[in-house]
């Protein structure tokens, strides 16, 4: 069985402290493309959410005049959903509260960058 | 409201007939359980299909589920039987106006400010329309009563300018925006300009029901409430966070300015909002 072309970038993501779940998304249906994800974490909500989410920020900030989206954090009571995206993808992080978002941030825009979505 | 919900459900088992069906399903619409609330309304409306407030309330259902049409249908219907319902004729114009029928969503705003001068939002939402009308098209012929527009404008008189400049001075020097928006997407003060015209009804249209969506999925995921979303842009950080009255409160500043910074002029910016809500947050 070939490895998904995203396992990599999941992986390493997934092993930051505080990560539960990472996803890959498509922005236009929210289908999950490919995940690593704890048991018991609802992929399929958080990739609806996150998709929505995503789309709805790109669209908001390109009527406000701000250019593309880079990264999106929505933070809850009990953990953080951060996504970042490229060309209809979105690579989705859960998080624990008390993870330290400033290097999941870092670790996904880096995957961005090095142009694993695309 | 779990409490009310179990209270209404016991009440419509041991009475089929009564008129709790209309109560549940608003009750189960606002905690986000569109599909069932509108099985609620249906079956309700099966057994009383003549009352204007089932249809208001299925209605808003169609709405929150993106069936527009089967929205307007439904308000059409309550005029039928409550002819002047404030909240059906203010429907009306929120389905048109998200249809981008601006000279239609001015009709039936009109007609909604004179049912209920004292409705701020709708009012505010009857500005911006008007507004955007001057810009894009003149409203046609079919022009609401002269009193309506009266009842409409002299509020507009004394409402919106003060509405438009609610956060200014939270912004200060910074170059950003401040919007608060109705759980429809509509804005109820603030304003964003870019070359010279007012893009704020465009961002709220993007974000329409964001709040209830996010709460939603915070509930399946056993994440807790929602507090804030922040995002990155190539030229600015976006910050919000859910406001009182279902309503949405949104600040942006440069990309230069801290995050921090932004938290704190939203939570600044919130407070306000809940002043000028009346809700004394």
């Amino acid at each position: 069985m070939r490895a998904s072309p995203f396992a990599e970038l999941l992986a390493a993501l997934i092993r930051q402290r505080g990560v539960t779940g990472a996803l890959v998304v498509s922005e236009a249906d929210g289908i999950v493309v490919d995940a690593n994800v704890s048991i018991g974490l609802k992929a399929e909500v958080l990739a609806a959410l996150s998709a929505s989410l995503y789309r709805r920020a790109r669209l908001a900030a390109a009527a406000a005049g701000y250019g593309e989206a880079t990264f999106l954090q929505l933070e809850a009571a009990q953990g953080r959903i951060c996504a970042v995206g490229r060309s209809d993808l979105v690579l989705v992080a859960v998080t624990e509260p008390g993870a330290n978002v400033g290097l999941v941030r870092m670790e996904m825009l880096k995957g961005l960058q090095g142009g694993a979505l695309g | 409201m779990s409490d009310d919900i179990a209270r209404l459900s016991e009440a419509l088992a041991r009475d089929p007939a009564s008129l709790a069906f209309i109560e549940l399903a608003e009750a189960l619409r606002k905690r986000g359980d569109v599909e069932v609330a509108t099985k609620v309304a249906l079956r309700g409306l099966e057994r009383h299909p003549h009352l204007g407030a089932a249809h208001d309330v299925l209605a808003r259902l169609y709405a929150d589920a993106g069936d527009l049409e089967r929205a307007f249908d439904e308000w059409d219907m309550v005029l039928r039987f409550t002819p002047g319902h404030a909240g059906a004729l203010k429907g009306l114009g929120f389905v048109r106006f998200h249809q981008g029928q601006l000279a239609e969503a001015e009709r039936w705003l009109a007609q909604a400010a004179a049912a209920d001068p004292a409705d701020e939002r709708n009012l505010g939402a009857l500005a911006y329309v008007r507004q955007q009308l001057g810009t894009a098209a003149a409203p046609d012929a079919a022009a609401p009563p002269a009193e309506a527009r009266a009842a409409a404008s002299g509020h507009r008189a004394t409402g919106t300018m003060g509405a438009r400049e609610l956060f200014a001075d939270i912004l200060g020097a910074e170059k950003g925006m401040a919007l608060l928006l109705d759980e429809h997407g509509l804005v109820m003060a603030g304003g964003h300009e870019v070359d010279g015209r007012d893009v704020g009804q465009e961002v709220g249209a993007q974000l329409d029901s964001v709040g209830e969506e996010a709460e939603r999925a915070m509930r399946h995921l056993g994440l807790g409430a929602w507090t804030s979303i922040v995002f990155e842009t190539e030229q600015s950080t976006v910050a919000m966070a859910p406001g009182p009255e279902n309503s949405l409160m949104l600040v942006s500043a440069s990309r230069a300015t801290p995050v921090g910074f932004v938290r704190r002029m939203l939570e600044r910016s919130l407070q306000r909002a809940g002043r000028f809500l009346g809700g004394g947050r």
